[in-house]
């Protein structure tokens, strides 16, 4: 039985935040979402300073608090580990998002074709130069794999900006797993601080790199047991000071 | 069925207790009720067409915003009211209460009424409503907090409540339709060829106990789900506690008593009926309170206790905005009055006197402490506290919030007052029952 996981290796991540990037462009999400997300933190006060990073995708847990919480079985995780949202099911009660310690989920606060960066200071879609090049679509480019069915249940779990009023995170892009890509994070990353693979199969060379290091995960205590494991650095502590947020308070 | 015969002048204006007689202050309240539900109707259809964003709300950690906050505040605390009514109503069944008899049919009423807007507030919250009134049940997850909240409550206790509301009216009804009004097509479909027989009394008494003592149980059971929604949750600081299901129960308690307290008074007041409902009465129901409330303080102070005893950072977090933060004029507000109301429900049992002005002004603010303790609750446990590092959050409820939370209870109010003017508040009195019939 497969089981996928994704290695997060804090001694390599700069903080580039190319992640981030990649899955707003593979998972076309709207404004202020960001399913992988990298805090960038600050610890100590001048001149005794030091900075590191922390790349947060979906832990995607094996004993996941959101997919018990789910009152319609829209939240739910496949048999290789990936949970997933049907955005078909979702009735928007936000219960999954408040169960998550982790804060990996978003939800469609407006019509998704809203969201894509035309507040104040963004994109004019409607102007004539940009419409001769978009031909009117918003975003100008749209996955077509994300409106597709995956997996053997066979519901509509890819992909972001579905509709307004349902639930969104990380899927693992399932959508890239199925065709036996990477995930567009872990593909991106320019220094390999981000794997992916079968940890069930112990010969996997995801497998053997957690079997050479010493893995911990983020919220051990919370006893979610996630499927993303952290290598290097240490857990990130409340003396940390997140500093260079993203502009992240949707437009309202 | 020959009164109509032998009353040919019998006109709507002589039935009990005000029934059918559209007084002008009656035509006024449900005006001010009207527009006031039409300006909420209106927010709402701005929300359903614009989305969610109109609200106050956002997703918590990296943006900074709290997902649940005044509709989640108002479930609960709406639902808390519903509580009280059928409780009361029960105990009053079970333990033959004959005192407290006339405020067993609005007791009743409220808690059908809260129970509907607890479940409207329910659905002004979700994404996607529509779909959520058919997936919440053909999907349904028992596993889930949320199912005894939606399903559980509104679905069996709420049906539960109606039935009962309906048995234990039909002798009244069966009185009723033996006036000719507009009506009485009405009364009819409640008596539904009830004639009050000993046999159908013994039948109805016997049918009344057994579902008050089934009530109660089902009341405990909905209202710690309620609890658990938030009690179960390890992924919010100061919601995962043993307490919370119980302390659920009991503020539930205290805000529906207060809002029977302030309804006795308005329907004493309107119906005239000062004879009917004596201050024994509310000297029952203000002890009960002054139970309950003893109660909540005990629960608030071993959770205050704990929280700052042995504290982890988030914990920490979370008890400085509630304690001296952010939050903490709500907080203390809403401690004050709990203790005003607790020490002058003291006052007034040591005095063995009560008084109306001050029990209505009591009843008034454990509610506005009520609705208080549930926001203090449902909010600050996204903003601040969050487990990861992320910058402390922010909410403050939009004015679509206020209109629907208004509107909603408009609605109540105009449902109250309709089903006053089609239905006899009090039970009627045996002169009531003998005269004219």
């Amino acid at each position: 039985m497969t089981r996928y996981a994704m290695v997060v290796d804090l001694d390599r991540c700069q903080g580039c935040r190319a992640c981030m990037e990649a899955c707003k462009i593979e998972n076309n999400t709207t404004e202020s979402m960001f399913w992988m997300y990298v805090f960038r933190f600050e610890e100590g006060s001048f001149p005794d300073t030091k900075m590191s990073f922390l790349p947060r995708p979906c832990q995607h847990c094996h004993n996941a608090p959101c997919v018990k919480v789910c009152p319609t079985g829209s939240r739910f995780k496949r048999e290789d580990g990936i949970v997933l949202t049907d955005s078909d099911r979702c009735i928007g009660c936000r219960y999954c998002e408040l169960a998550c310690p982790y804060g990996v989920n978003y939800f469609n606060w407006q019509k998704p074709e809203k969201a894509y960066y035309s507040g104040e200071g963004g994109i004019d879609w409607a102007d004539p130069d940009l419409e001769g090049v978009t031909g009117g679509a918003v975003p100008a480019y749209k996955n077509p794999e994300l409106d597709k069915l995956w997996g053997t249940e066979k519901r509509r779990t890819a992909g972001g900006g579905h509709a307004k009023g349902v639930m969104e995170k990380c899927t693992f892009c399932v959508q890239r797993v199925e065709q036996s890509l990477l995930p567009a994070c872990v593909d991106t990353c320019p220094v390999t601080a981000l794997r992916f693979g079968d940890v069930d199969d112990a010969e996997t060379p995801i497998s053997r790199f957690i079997r050479e290091k010493d893995p911990w995960h983020l919220l051990e205590e919370a006893g979610t047991e996630p499927n993303v494991f952290y290598v290097g650095g240490k857990p990130p502590s409340h003396a940390y000071k997140e500093v260079e947020r993203p502009k992240a308070r949707a437009a309202t | 069925m020959t009164t109509e015969v032998d009353h040919p002048s019998a006109r709507s204006d002589r039935l009990p207790q005000g029934v059918g007689d559209l007084t002008t202050p009656w035509k006024a309240f449900v005006l001010g009720a009207l527009v006031v539900l039409g300006f909420g109707v209106f927010a709402y259809i701005w929300e359903l067409s614009q989305g969610m964003v109109v609200t106050g709300m956002r997703n918590v950690g990296s943006m900074g915003g709290a997902s649940w906050g005044l509709y989640i505040t108002m479930v609960v605390y709406f639902i808390g009211v519903s509580f009280a009514g059928m409780t009361v109503a029960a105990l009053i069944r079970l333990f033959n209460l004959n005192d407290l008899k006339p405020i067993a049919r609005f007791a009743e009423v409220l808690t059908v009424v809260a129970l509907l807007l607890g479940a409207l507030a329910i659905i002004v919250d979700l994404g996607q409503p529509l779909r959520g009134i058919i997936n919440l049940f053909r999907y349904a997850r028992p596993q889930s907090p949320f199912f005894g909240t939606f399903s559980l409550v509104i679905a069996g206790y709420l049906f539960a409540s109606l039935v009962f509301l309906y048995l234990s009216g039909r002798r009244d009804a069966a009185v009723m339709a033996r006036y000719p009004s507009r009506l009485q097509w009405f009364h009819r479909l409640w008596a539904a060829g009830y004639s009050h027989t000993p046999e159908e009394q013994a039948r109805h008494r016997r049918t009344t106990f057994w579902l008050a003592l089934a009530i109660i149980p089902l009341l405990i059971i909905a209202h710690s789900t309620l609890g658990f929604v938030f009690g179960l949750q390890v992924g919010r600081p100061g919601w995962y506690g043993t307490l919370q299901a119980p302390a659920f129960v009991v503020l539930a308690g205290v805000s529906g008593l207060g809002n029977i307290i302030v309804l006795a008074a308005i329907v004493r007041w309107a119906v005239g009926a000062g004879d009917r409902i004596e201050m024994k009465v509310f000297s029952w129901l203000g002890r009960f309170l002054m139970i309950l409330l003893f109660v909540y303080l005990y629960f608030m102070t071993v959770e205050l206790l704990t929280l700052l005893y042995a504290t982890p950072e988030v914990e920490k977090q979370l008890s400085d905005a509630l304690l001296g933060g952010r939050y903490a004029w709500l907080y203390w507000g809403s401690v004050a009055l709990l203790v005003i109301s607790a020490v002058l429900l003291v006052w007034q049992v040591l005095q063995g006197r009560w008084r109306m002005s001050w029990l209505v002004a009591i009843g008034i603010a454990v509610n506005l402490a009520a609705i208080g303790k549930r926001y203090l609750i449902v909010v600050p446990s996204q903003t601040h506290g969050t487990l990861l590092p992320y910058e402390t959050g922010s909410y403050s409820p939009s004015w679509v919030e206020y209109s629907v939370v208004l509107g909603l209870f408009a609605l109540g109010a105009l449902l109250v007052g309709l089903f006053f003017k089609a239905f006899p508040a009090l039970p009627l009195s045996e002169e009531e029952v003998m005269s004219d019939v």
